[in-house]
């Protein structure tokens, strides 16, 4: 009577033994489902990731964008974005600054008057020719994008400083000498933000979505 | 979503946009041609090419249907048995009509063409795959396709006329469709502006390549919420409704006053251009 108990409970024992291997194998695989499903969410969300980096872009001149707008504390001057990108807060494009505003700080700053960069820009200013700067951030014919109002979205309305509004789309360019492009620029990407809710101003609570037809962007 | 419930309920998704339940916010671009002042002139179609990047195709396409014109004059000859130098003709600029339920839309198999916040029938060039389905299922036949790519193969803008492309447009490939985008890109200029102001666009800040030159003045456009717009007068006043396919006014005895109609108006397509219709002898 024991035995066969005994052997009924070893059997029960048994299967309950290969269900639960099974179930572990089926919590795997459910597991492993799962963590490829968050992966691939993961990677619609906006990663700025090695690839996103572009290509490396000669400039005629190295243009130190770190000793212009970088952090007091590495050496840089702190200078506003805008100051230089001037048409960014009126205009589509946010504009390169004319030889004439380089000369206009460093014929005044005798220290560095020497050095190889700014030779060669006084060499252009000479020569009374424009320094043929080559885009870096450049988007399909296709596509309309203005700096305008985003900027006054961000800055302006939400009072963001002017160096994090910039890097959403230019990456972090104050630690960069020669700006190079750092996300990917894609419309995904683009909509990724325009889906989220932003603040409408800097106070008030009510929040919008960025425009989603498809005239807003494409042309 | 299945067939029954496609079926049933048909009304509600062909009716998508003009409803009273989902109505315009700012924006509600819209149209209207005074026929009796229009010239046939051909003025509009001329300043469409300039502005929109269209391709002069040249006879022998233009035969073959290739053209390019996204507002073209219709001639409908009279027929009282003149001969050709006295016979009358009247004129009709025939344009997409940025229909708020369009049939070109709902047929689009990859999503190239759809409906804008602002009541824009629209059309991404970069999406579509010249399938053509739209232009074969538009009652107005206001679609034209790039047989050619033009700039070059054909050569169409041979330097140094290349610079006279408006830079605010695509200049469009080969095998993309392409049709009337009521001047988009003067709209969103103009909104971007009026954004930066703390305002909406006025009436009259922002005109169409074709309204702009057109001698008469037969066309108009402007913003249909805003009360103030002079095409929305001119709609109340011929009481022309937006989201009806069969004016109230047309029952009634004082329609033969009113002279605004749109065209194919029972097909349900809620056309955004209201024509006016020509002064006929008979009626003064």
């Amino acid at each position: 009577m024991s035995m066969l108990s005994r052997r009924q409970s070893n059997c029960l024992l048994g299967e309950l033994l290969t269900m639960y291997c099974f179930l572990r194998f089926s919590i795997l695989l459910v597991g492993l489902i799962f963590s490829a499903g968050s992966y691939a969410v993961n990677a619609a969300q906006p990663l700025t990731t090695a690839d996103d980096l572009g290509p490396k872009v000669e400039q005629p001149i190295e243009f130190p964008h770190d000793r212009h707008a970088g952090d007091a504390a590495k050496g840089g001057m702190q200078i506003n974005c805008m100051y230089c990108h001037t048409y960014a807060r009126r205009s589509i494009v946010a504009g390169i600054p004319p030889l004439q505003k380089c000369i206009g700080c460093h014929q005044n700053i005798e220290s560095v008057r020497e050095t190889p960069r700014i030779k060669k820009l006084f060499e252009y200013w000479e020569a009374k020719k424009a320094v043929p700067w080559k885009k870096v951030h450049d988007l399909p014919d296709f596509v309309r994008f203005n700096h305008e109002r985003h900027i006054q979205r961000f800055v302006f309305a939400q009072n963001k400083p002017v160096q994090e509004a910039c890097g959403y789309c230019h990456g972090d360019v104050k630690t960069m000498t020669v700006a190079r492009r750092q996300k990917p620029l894609s419309m995904g990407w683009c909509v990724s933000c325009h889906q989220k809710d932003h603040p409408v101003d800097a106070t008030s609570t009510k929040t919008t979505h960025g425009p989603n037809d498809c005239w807003q962007c494409h042309k | 979503m299945s067939i029954t419930n496609l079926l049933e309920n048909w009304s509600d998704f062909r009716q998508q946009h003009p409803s009273d339940d989902r109505p315009h916010r700012e924006y509600k671009w819209a149209m209207s041609i005074d026929l009796d002042s229009c010239t046939g002139c051909n003025a509009c179609s001329v300043a469409c090419y300039a502005e929109n990047n269209l391709p002069v195709v040249g006879k022998e396409k233009f035969a073959h249907g290739h053209s390019h014109h996204w507002i073209r004059i219709e001639r409908y000859w009279d027929n009282d048995g003149r001969e050709f130098a006295d016979q009358g003709a009247q004129f009709l600029p025939m344009l997409c009509q940025h229909c708020e339920s369009a049939p070109c839309e709902t047929v689009c198999p990859v999503g190239a063409t759809n409906h804008t916040a602002d009541g824009l029938n629209s059309q991404v060039y970069n999406r579509c795959v010249g399938s053509r389905y739209c232009n074969a299922n538009c009652p107005y036949k206001a679609r034209y396709f790039n047989w050619y790519d033009y700039p070059t193969t054909d050569n169409v803008w041979p330097e140094p006329m290349n610079q006279q492309l408006n830079p605010d447009v695509t200049v469009r490939g080969k095998g993309v469709m392409e049709k009337c985008t009521f001047c988009v890109q003067r709209l969103t200029v103009a909104k971007s502006n009026a954004r930066s102001a703390g305002r909406s666009v006025l009436d009259g800040e922002v005109q169409t390549a074709c309204q702009q030159v057109c001698p008469t003045g037969a066309i108009s456009f402007g913003n249909l919420v805003d009360p103030l717009a002079k095409v929305g007068k001119q709609w109340m006043k011929q009481q022309v409704e937006l989201n009806k396919d069969k004016q109230a006014k047309d029952a009634e005895e004082k329609a033969a006053k009113l002279r605004g109609y749109r065209i194919l108006e029972g097909l349900r397509t809620y056309p955004s251009v209201m024509y006016l219709e020509q002064l006929r002898e008979s009626a003064i």
